[in-house]
């Protein structure tokens, strides 16, 4: 940010707002022109959702257990353990799941698509492409975008089992919750509609595509030069986050 | 080319993977799971009150896991709840004159089936009942009693609609459900002062299927634990006579208030008034 003129802040993010969503337009615009590079988009998917899986494990899992074992010692306190299944369940669907995977996969693969077009546009990569005839949108930009649209909504079921997972196993494995009641109470709360469906698939669709569209869009736009792919993949972070963030709010008092 | 495949394989992999989990966690994590058995025989049992009891919650004998609840239905003829119970079929040789009741895990804990065994040389056969139940107990109930506040009705009011008439109806309001035997039968249509008689007029919508409801019954304010939400409970009387649409419940027992119960308690209990009250001075 300091390399650029720091007045006008408001104006100059309101215009980055616009011409990101002027670009997610022209990105919806490609997309039947990138259905002969399907394979790239493959790839991509292969990048950015496969890739991933490792880290969101591993991260479900430890939410999971530290869910398990929070909810553990406060419920202990008022004799009500029982429900800690249903608090784990809701809580991972709800919120944890879309939002801390949306948050690890602006770091993980957020940070790479723009970091990749970025050096792509900084060597003229993408001006090469469009000597040849390429239209590096199509080949370049859509590709990745569609794949994070799809990767996001898969790694957030996986990151919700795994979370399930990690409560179930500090809650009922190691402190002797009873293993029925922990389902039972589940079940008879979790609606697949009111939270699978609107956390797992519409949230985390959400986030995919607005993650996915600051990624490419920095990349897209960033200034030739080292140092700008560098601002370019914090931007990318920041903008993310915050993104995630104020939609996360803006979803929930929408779908509750 | 190879390389080609092992991505697009992995990607595979990937997707499958993820709609493995959004399947796993939307059909084994949510209420259409409520459908899973395992290899048991199923006993019945008749509850005058199942208090708070779910499906699929715990039956427990000798407090050991050994099964679970199946499915709970209001049978209308016997006005009692129909538990169905599904137990190992490890622990299939329970007596059949064993009690089954129906226990709270803790003062707020979630409610479960017990089952204590009892001296029969016949065991109770794969689809049989136990006949001999003791119902959940209700917190108001334990407290009316030991607070001789009367057990059914301390307040005589008069009304399929139903009426019926509270001193007191708590927090209770429009859309609270109306249970008999702790299962839902209707729901509570309106909630009204009565400007002349000074006190509160309750609309009750029951369900027709429910028409069976004789005219001593009594209707009661209860919560559901101790800090859960209103609801209307309906006690079967005896008599032969049905209400009818319209009808006023003549017998109704009003909403305990936790603070009367524990302004009372004080009141009486005074030795411990007497040795808080100068603590709380100083």
């Amino acid at each position: 940010m300091s390399a650029q003129p720091q007045r006008n802040v408001i104006a100059n993010a309101l215009a980055q707002i616009g011409e990101a969503g002027l670009f997610g337009l022209t990105l919806l615009a490609a997309v039947p022109r990138s259905m002969k590079h399907a394979r790239e988009t493959v790839r991509q998917l292969w990048f950015v959702g496969a890739m991933s899986l490792t880290i969101i494990m591993v991260c479900g899992l430890f939410v999971g257990m530290v869910l398990g074992l929070q909810l553990y010692y406060v419920l202990s306190i008022f004799g009500g353990t029982a429900a800690s299944g249903t608090v784990v369940a809701i809580a991972i669907y709800r919120e944890l799941g879309p939002v801390v995977t949306a948050l690890l996969f602006a770091g993980r693969a957020g940070t790479s698509i723009t970091a990749e077009i970025g050096l792509m546009r900084a060597t003229d990569q993408l001006a090469a492409m469009e000597m040849m005839a390429v239209d590096p949108i199509a080949y370049v930009a859509v590709p990745r975008y569609l794949a994070g649209l799809i990767a996001m909504p898969l790694l957030c079921a996986v990151f919700c089992a795994l979370g399930i997972f990690g409560g179930h196993l500090v809650g009922v494995t190691w402190l002797g919750i009873d293993n029925g009641t922990f389902w039972s109470n589940m079940t008879a709360t979790v609606d697949v509609w009111k939270d699978v469906v609107n956390g797992i698939v519409i949230k985390s669709a959400v986030f995919g595509a607005v993650v996915s569209l600051i990624a490419v869009y920095q990349g897209y736009t960033t200034p030739p030069t080292s140092e700008g792919v560098a601002y370019a993949t914090t931007r990318t972070v920041v903008a993310s986050s915050i993104a995630i963030l104020a939609l996360d709010f803006v979803l929930t008092a929408f779908l509750m | 080319m190879s390389q080609r495949n092992s991505y697009a394989v992995g990607t595979g992999l990937f997707i499958v993977l993820g709609f493995a989990a959004l399947a796993y966690l939307a059909t084994q994590t949510t209420s259409i799971a409520n459908t899973h058995q395992g290899a048991s025989y199923t006993v019945q049992a008749h509850f005058a009150n199942i208090g708070q009891l779910k499906e699929r919650a715990p039956v427990k004998i000798a407090g050991v896991r050994v099964g679970q609840v199946r499915s709970i239905v209001l049978d209308p003829e016997k006005e009692a709840a129909e538990v169905t119970l599904a137990i190992d079929e490890r622990y299939s040789h329970i007596p059949d004159d064993s009690v089954a009741a129906i226990f709270t895990s803790g003062l707020l804990g979630d409610q479960y089936v017990g089952i204590q065994y009892g001296n029969s040389n016949k065991d109770v056969a794969e689809g049989g009942t136990l006949a001999r139940t003791k119902p959940a107990q209700q917190l108001e109930e334990m407290l009316g009693k030991f607070f001789g506040a009367g057990g059914v009705a301390d307040n005589l009011g008069g009304s399929y609609t139903l009426k019926a008439r509270f001193s007191n109806v708590g927090a209770l309001s429009a859309g609270a459900p109306v249970k008999m035997a702790g299962v839902p039968i209707g729901s509570v249509a309106a909630v009204h002062a009565d400007p002349v008689r000074l006190d509160a007029e309750v609309i009750l919508v029951i369900d027709k299927k429910y028409d069976q409801i004789p005219d001593d019954s009594a209707a009661a304010v209860f919560t559901s634990g101790l800090i859960g939400t209103q609801y209307v409970a309906i006690q079967p009387g005896g008599s032969p006579e049905m209400l009818k649409n319209g009808d006023e419940m003549v017998l109704t027992q009003s909403a305990m208030q936790l603070e009367d119960l524990i302004g009372k308690f004080l009141v009486n209990g005074s030795p411990s008034e007497q040795k808080d009250a100068p603590a709380g001075k100083q």
